[in-house]
């Protein structure tokens, strides 16, 4: 909680900073990274129909060819294409059954639509901000928060000391410490990796493998999920390494096929019904993810420390589907 | 090649994280959905405010290319979290969960959670043409943040999410106190 103290001093503190307007994004694709990220030509917060039909995903090489994974320009920009000149090249390979009629909605909105500009126009003012009312509303929400938690925050625990291999070996951190951790990591990998901190994409990528071999005209597996080993992979790789490490460390990590408290007295002791019960609801799990745009660690957490709304719409959703499920699967227990 | 080392070194301090919040275990994640053990809402909360501090000094001290924006597409997130509930409070899971329960060496997790996991993504390829479409255009507003939105100062939004974080925090301070 003292951490939280803190953090809120730094925030106060730096309310005066000046604003920011690159809020742009980042995804695997060069095209992002260039274009949205370091907002050269951004376009996914276009109002051209084109871009918001396609926004969804990282896209831009289905329609505008080009090489998506190469990092320099000139290698990128080979064999780059205007997709309204040939739909039949940009759009078909996604939308076979209906290239024309998709292509001509297009060209009437082009017709009258501007393209992007070649030169990113200069940022607003940074006074205009300052004086707005959602700013004035805002600082009087949190003058009146600073205020409620203030009064809140006096009765706090205190911490003991101990040594740090001793910490190393815990068998639990405070939620709050781990958390600040987390948060570290969260923003490292945002700030300098320029990517979120997801699990679920790497699964969805790994999932491409079997699945164009499964399904190999799949427009989704050829061009929106192509397989591969990305960073997210290796991410997971290093989240499998880090919960070993600790659990080793604090005598923790031993194979075990039920989990520890809870299940039992619910669920009795037979293997299979884990693995059964366990399966169904990764595959949920997955799924959802699959439609919100990312799990716990990629939507909730990374999109929650850029303030997206999304991640608090995903969370929302997460409460609404998990509260009565728990209720249902316990419900007439303790 | 260095990309893949800061992969690795992160992923292993997230999955330490993890491992140390204790959110390997089943009964921490589903219990939160029965308001008995609120630890894995402190972990994410915390995590949120001072990723969200630090980004934003990223952003500012110029850092940071840009932090990535997932986008608000209203339905799809909302349905999406839905259906995630209801898999998280069945297996108590979530895909990071189950790479750390694989670590601490759970069988379940390496079993039932990576088949489960891969058949999921496999099922949702299937689903994403017929529905996404449909659903990710209602409430889609791009990647937008809620400073972009209200055309606010970065921080004063930090901030009050910060205050809000902090009574959130305090009001589930009692729920699961070692009973």
């Amino acid at each position: 909680m003292r951490i939280i103290f803190i953090a809120l001093w730094i925030v106060a503190v730096s309310v005066a900073a000046p604003p920011v307007f690159a809020q742009c994004t980042s995804n695997a694709s060069s095209c992002v990274t260039c274009h949205e990220t370091q907002g050269v030509r951004p376009v996914l917060q276009s109002a051209q129909i084109w871009h918001v039909d396609h926004g969804f995903g990282d896209l831009c090489a289905a329609c505008h060819g080009g090489d998506p994974e190469a990092a320099v320009q000139e290698n990128a920009h080979v064999g780059l294409r205007n997709p309204l000149e040939d739909p039949g090249v940009s759009c078909a390979g996604c939308h076979a059954d209906n290239t024309w009629a998709f292509a001509q909605r297009y060209q009437e909105a082009a017709a009258v639509d501007v393209p992007p500009p070649a030169v990113l126009p200069p940022p607003p003012e940074a006074a205009q901000t300052s004086g707005t009312t959602a700013d004035r509303v805002l600082a009087a929400a949190a003058a009146l928060l600073t205020l409620l938690l203030f009064v809140a925050i006096r009765r706090e625990l205190p911490t003991e000391r101990t040594s740090i291999v001793a910490w190393l070996r815990q068998k639990s951190w405070s939620p709050y410490s781990a958390g600040v951790l987390l948060g570290l990591v969260v923003a490292f990998a945002e700030v300098v990796c320029g990517r979120p901190l997801a699990a679920s994409g790497a699964f969805d990528k790994l999932a491409a493998y079997p699945g164009q071999l499964l399904f190999p005209t799949s427009q989704y597996y050829s061009y929106v999920m192509t397989p591969g080993i990305t960073w997210q992979v290796w991410l997971i790789v290093g989240v499998l390494a880090g919960a070993f490490a600790s659990s080793k460390l604090s005598g923790e990590a031993r194979l075990r096929w039920l989990p520890d408290t809870q299940w039992e007295p619910r669920f009795g002791s037979s293997r299979r019904l884990r693995l059964l019960i366990a399966f169904s609801g990764a595959v949920l799990v997955q799924i959802g993810a699959g439609i919100a745009g990312g799990c716990t660690s990629g939507l909730a957490i990374s999109g929650g420390v850029a303030l997206a709304p999304a991640a608090f719409l995903f969370m929302a959703g997460m409460f609404a589907g998990g509260i009565p499920t728990a209720w249902l699967w316990y419900r007439g227990r303790d | 090649m260095f990309d893949i080392i800061k992969a690795l070194v992160l992923g292993f301090l997230f999955g330490w994280a993890l491992h140390k919040a204790g959110l390997t275990h089943y009964a921490r994640i589903v219990n939160v959905y029965r308001f008995r053990d609120m630890t894995v809402m402190r972990f994410m909360l915390t995590a949120l405010v001072v990723g969200a501090i630090a980004l934003q000094l990223g952003i500012e001290l110029g850092f940071a290319a840009g932090a990535p924006v997932p986008p608000t597409s209203m339905l799809a997130n909302v349905i999406g979290g839905i259906v995630f509930g209801v898999g998280m409070a069945t297996a108590g899971y979530c895909p990071g969960t189950i790479v750390a329960e694989a670590g601490e060496g759970r069988l379940d997790a390496w079993i039932a959670g990576f088949s489960g996991l891969i058949v999921g993504a496999i099922v949702f390829g299937l689903l994403q043409p017929t529905i996404m479409p449909a659903l990710a255009g209602v409430g889609a507003l791009g990647r937008v943040t809620f400073s972009s939105l209200a055309d606010a100062n970065p921080w004063l939004v930090l901030l009050v999410f910060a205050q809000v974080v902090a009574l959130v925090l305090i009001l589930i301070a009692p729920i699961g106190r070692r009973r």
